[in-house]
């Protein structure tokens, strides 16, 4: 049984950074990459109402580095799924993650994009993560604004630490 | 009724001069002689596209700027939500409805819940009735801050963005002051509200309604006469009234168009009777007049809002009758019909009596109707929704005529869809 | 009226049922001699399996709901069996601009499964999109349609998801714990 609980988060995080053992370089490196953080406008349905709200001024993403949402996934890194998937949407939704260049990270911000939520039915893919490799599942529905931040929060810290992006670790094709 | 020799009826004098296109009414179809000379351009506006406000897709053929043909695909937000409705009991079947318009949530739960209370026969007590109609103009006030704000980003008029923003926020910590949550509230509930209203709303909603119609006079003052924001917006998409009605328009598209209809006058539902508001009417049909019923529409919304607080009546806050309604819970440790009752209503469900019912209230967007139909189980036998923003998209092409491929954002702009709405 | 068959009240709705041959001359007289000329929403149900399942009504309305009398949960019995799969709804409303009153009628035709039904796209152009829709998800073909595709599923999408007989489809909650 895996723990759970706060704390264990940090605590993965700190004992891998020191198995990872990163050069000063690559300390640099991450630190440039995690903290300009550039989201794809991704926003499918309610949750893309509290993306936006992040983009306002009283929860302000653009101080954690998502200074700009880009329109095109060329010039993107992050594609924050917000919103349910339907099986129609999902063969758009893995072009747009094959034009997103490496390295490029997933969150899937939500129930419907984490599991499906309460659609458990024909229509709605069960979960994101079946066809794009996802770094971050924020829960809510919808997360509040501070919960995305959270987990944007988190992701950074993940880069930072030097855990690569989901697609190598998962070793599926990016 | 005329008839020629062939059967076929004579067609009625209201589609004379129509813009409508046939032999589709929903698809422009470049004209055939144009076709020929070529350079005809098909581009696909596909479904992730910063200002199609969600997941449209529209085919548009292009003759250099100009837009010669469109058609508008859609269900890429398709949800199944009628058939998962079906498969819950009808306590639980209620949060479903807030997810299908994602911007004017507590409309769609109202328009379910009075179905259900339609064919239960139950009426729910003046302060719910009155909570009700205020949590409702303030749904249609974040709905139309939304629609501002993205619509004026996408014309370039980016700091409204910001401002709109600020004031939905504003909103939302009503919400939650209320309900416990930004959005998708789940508050109402058959038979009234679920919960009572907390202390210390009166005093924010209160100072919210003193604070917004400044903020309302601050957007206008930035958009109204601004040269650049005219010149997008006047005279772009234009849709008469005939063909409005024909095309089934309803809400701020069709009161853009001169005809005077607003459910909340015309079938007046919940308190909206007992209030005095104005229904904003403009007469050019044009992406302008769509904006300043909306503006005028949030100034309305706030002086209801305002005259809810005044006229607030005290009372219970949902119906007495335990066989729809939880009990409250000091009652399950000394009464056993109580606990019975609570037992029965969380695992079962109430059951409502056999029936169909269409219900409609004016959502942000237009009529919003709730097609009903029970078979007298605890479970719904059929949900439908009539999503004003599946029938606006339909007037998608008979707007988009003769436009530029500029115009043609202002105008999806204008007609205010919600995917989540249109695709259900 | 043009394929009159039958019409009823319920709840302070009315409710007229029209025979699916007459349908689109039933909505030219409805149009053209009676104002309706908005039409809100076609909604079409289906009813298979409708009697199978016993089910209990209740017997309340607006004055209140006596419940000491006996057996006012009603007996649990079968609903009547209906003669036909599918019934298709068309809610009109008569739309004139000041109005004060909002006149409606809900026009009905019953199909059994494809069996097709007059569409009156020519009567109301708003039908268009809402016949599809109702192609789509209940399989129920319009005669007379210009564009009769699917709109909501993926064109190469089988069989109509909403009919009775369609699985909800989606996945079986695993919990984590029961490992």
């Amino acid at each position: 049984m895996r723990r759970k609980g706060p704390g264990v988060f940090e605590q993965e995080l700190g004992d891998l950074e020191s198995k990872l053992g990163l050069t000063t370089v690559e300390k640099a490196v991450a630190w440039a990459q995690g903290h300009s953080i550039w989201p794809d406008t991704f926003g499918l349905a309610c949750c893309a109402m509290e993306m936006i709200a992040i983009v306002g001024s009283r929860y302000d993403v653009a101080r954690f580095g998502a200074e700009v949402f880009r329109s095109s996934p060329r010039q993107a890194d992050l594609m924050i799924v917000s919103g349910r998937v339907s099986h129609k949407m999902a063969a758009p939704l893995r072009q747009i993650y094959d034009q997103m260049l490496e390295p490029k990270w997933v969150i899937a911000m939500g129930a419907c994009a984490s599991s499906g939520g309460m659609f458990s039915n024909y229509a709605v893919l069960q979960g994101v993560d079946k066809i794009v490799p996802v770094d971050v599942h924020v829960p809510g529905c919808p997360p509040r604004p501070e919960a995305l931040l959270e987990g944007i929060v988190r992701l950074q810290e993940k880069i930072l630490a030097g855990v690569p992006p989901a697609y190598e670790i998962r070793e599926v094709a990016s | 009724m005329a008839t020629t020799a062939q059967g076929r009826t004579r067609q009625a004098p209201i589609y004379v001069d129509t813009r409508i296109p046939s032999p589709i009414p929903s698809v422009l179809q470049v004209d055939p002689a144009l076709r020929e000379e070529g350079d005809i351009l098909e581009v696909n506006f596909g479904p992730n596209h910063p200002s199609t406000h969600g997941v449209l897709r529209l085919i548009v053929e292009l003759n250099g700027e100009r837009v010669e043909g469109v058609e508008a695909v859609i269900g890429y937000l398709h949800t199944g939500f009628e058939k998962n409705m079906e498969q819950k009991t009808w306590w639980k079947a209620i949060t479903y409805p807030e997810r299908i318009d994602y911007l004017s949530f507590q409309i769609n739960e109202l328009a379910f819940v009075l179905a259900i209370e339609k064919l239960l026969g139950v009426e729910p007590p003046p302060k719910a009735t009155w909570m009700r109609t205020l949590l409702c103009e303030l749904s249609r006030i974040h709905s139309h801050l939304i629609w501002l704000g993205t619509g004026a980003l996408e014309l370039g008029a980016i700091s409204l963005l910001w401002y709109c923003f600020r004031e939905r926020d504003a909103v939302l910590d009503l919400f939650e002051l209320v309900t416990g949550v930004r959005m998708h509230t789940r508050y109402f509930q058959a038979g009234g509200l679920a919960e009572d209203i907390p202390p210390g709303f009166y005093t924010e909603c209160r100072k919210f309604a003193d604070m917004f119609p400044g903020r309302v006079d601050e957007y206008e003052a930035l958009l109204d006469r601004q040269a650049i924001w005219l010149e997008r917006t006047k005279g772009i998409g234009l849709l008469s009234a005939e063909d409005a009605i024909a095309l089934g328009q309803s809400g701020p598209v069709l009161r853009a168009s001169g005809v005077d209809w607003d459910l909340r006058k015309v079938e007046p539902y919940l308190a909206y009777d007992q209030v005095d508001f104005d229904v904003p009417v403009y007469f050019n049909g044009d992406v302008y007049d769509r904006y300043k019923v909306r503006m005028d529409e949030m100034r309305e919304s706030t002086r209801i809002v305002q005259q809810c607080l005044d006229g607030m009546p005290e009372g219970p806050w949902i119906v007495d009758d335990r066989k729809i309604v939880l009990p409250p819970r000091h009652e399950l440790h000394t009464s056993m019909e109580s606990l019975i009752h609570h037992f029965k209503l969380v695992t079962e469900g109430y059951r409502v009596p056999a029936g169909e019912v269409y219900v409609a209230v004016e959502s942000a967007r237009g009529e919003l109707g709730c097609y009903v139909v029970s078979d007298g189980g605890s479970k719904p036998w059929r949900v439908k929704f009539r999503a004003p923003s599946f029938v606006a998209l339909e007037a998608t092409a008979t707007t988009v005529r003769g436009s530029l491929v500029a115009d043609l954002i202002a105008i999806l702009g204008s007609l205010d869809t919600v995917m989540g709405d249109c695709d259900r | 009226m043009p394929g009159f068959a039958s019409v009823s009240e319920a709840r302070g709705e009315t409710t007229v049922i029209v025979e699916t041959a007459r349908l689109r001359e039933a909505a030219e007289f409805l149009r053209d001699e009676r104002g309706f000329n908005f039409l809100s929403d076609i909604a079409a149900a289906d009813y298979l399996g409708w009697n199978e399942r016993t089910v209990a009504g209740y017997w309340g309305h607006r004055a209140g709901r006596d419940i000491n009398l006996p057996g006012s949960w009603g007996l649990a019995k079968k609903p009547e069996p209906k003669a036909k799969r599918f019934s298709i709804s068309y809610q009109l409303l008569a739309v004139v601009s000041g109005a004060r009153v909002a006149p409606r009628v809900r026009v009905q035709v019953w199909c059994d499964d494809g069996e097709p039904v007059p569409s009156v796209v020519s009567v109301w152009p708003t039908a268009d999109w809402h016949e599809r829709e109702a192609y789509d998800l209940m399989g129920i073909p319009f005669e007379g349609h210009p564009n009769l595709k699917r709109i909501l599923m993926d064109d190469d999408w089988e069989g109509h998801p909403l009919r009775k007989d369609y699985p909800i489809g989606g996945e079986p909650v695993r919990f984590s714990g029961a490992e």
